[in-house]
């Protein structure tokens, strides 16, 4: 993994479109604005992580399981 | 064509019938290309089967059934992608999961609804995240245990 040591106000590049950029540190708690073209999805890694774990459940629900509505 | 599967037998369909999701399902981004399946009438649930992975499907439901007042806007990123279609023909599903033997726990994933446009054939998955809606929402309520076999 790379390792950068940012400031707040300053930011980092990642190819041509997407900057992320520290705005606040406060405690444990980092505040981080992020400027990305739409067609580029950006999420919270533990509701991904979530949503991911959910998808694995419905792909392993068996059709005998299905209630009548 | 003739769709193999692991659950229902072979299906003939038809090339329209594929949907592709070009991002794939969230956590399965190497399977795009997808079939829905109906195996009773009227249900609200589908089974979004891979055309590609025989044993791959996931039950997905229609929200709408079961939490009506269910309200979601077509993500940026998604309405990038339906830009210049009919929005008339979007269609929404959640995955639907139920543990093994136990339909009353069946829960939705109100967080990552699955946005499919009938026109382009094409599905994605998004990821809410206000935080207004579950991974895991509970459709029917929770036994309640503690009125069992009490007598008056």
């Amino acid at each position: 993994m790379l390792v950068l040591t940012r400031k707040v106000g300053q930011s980092i590049v990642i190819g041509d479109e997407v900057e992320i950029v520290v705005l606040e540190v406060r405690g444990e708690q980092v505040r981080i604005g992020i400027r990305a073209p739409k067609t580029v999805s950006v999420h919270r890694k533990e509701i991904y992580d979530q949503i991911r774990d959910e998808n694995v459940n419905a792909s392993e629900v068996r059709p005998e399981d299905i209630p009548e509505a | 064509m003739i769709l193999s599967n692991t659950r229902f037998g072979n299906i003939e369909i038809s090339e329209e019938d594929v949907i592709t999701f070009p991002e794939g399902l969230i956590g399965f981004p190497s399977t795009s290309k997808f079939v829905l399946i109906t195996v009773k009438e009227d249900s609200a649930f589908r089974w979004l089967q891979s055309a590609e992975e025989p044993a791959l499907a996931f039950l997905v439901a229609d929200p709408f059934r079961f939490v009506p007042d269910y309200d979601v806007e077509l993500p940026g990123h998604v309405q990038t992608q339906f830009a210049g279609l009919d929005s008339n023909a979007i269609v929404l599903f959640t995955t639907a999961t139920i543990p093994k033997g136990k339909p009353k726990d069946l829960t939705l994933n109100l967080a990552g609804p699955i946005f499919i446009h009938a026109g382009c054939r094409k599905g994605f998955q998004a990821v809410l995240e206000n935080d207004a809606y579950t991974v895991r929402y509970r459709v029917f309520p929770q036994a309640d245990c503690v009125t069992d076999g009490v007598a008056a």
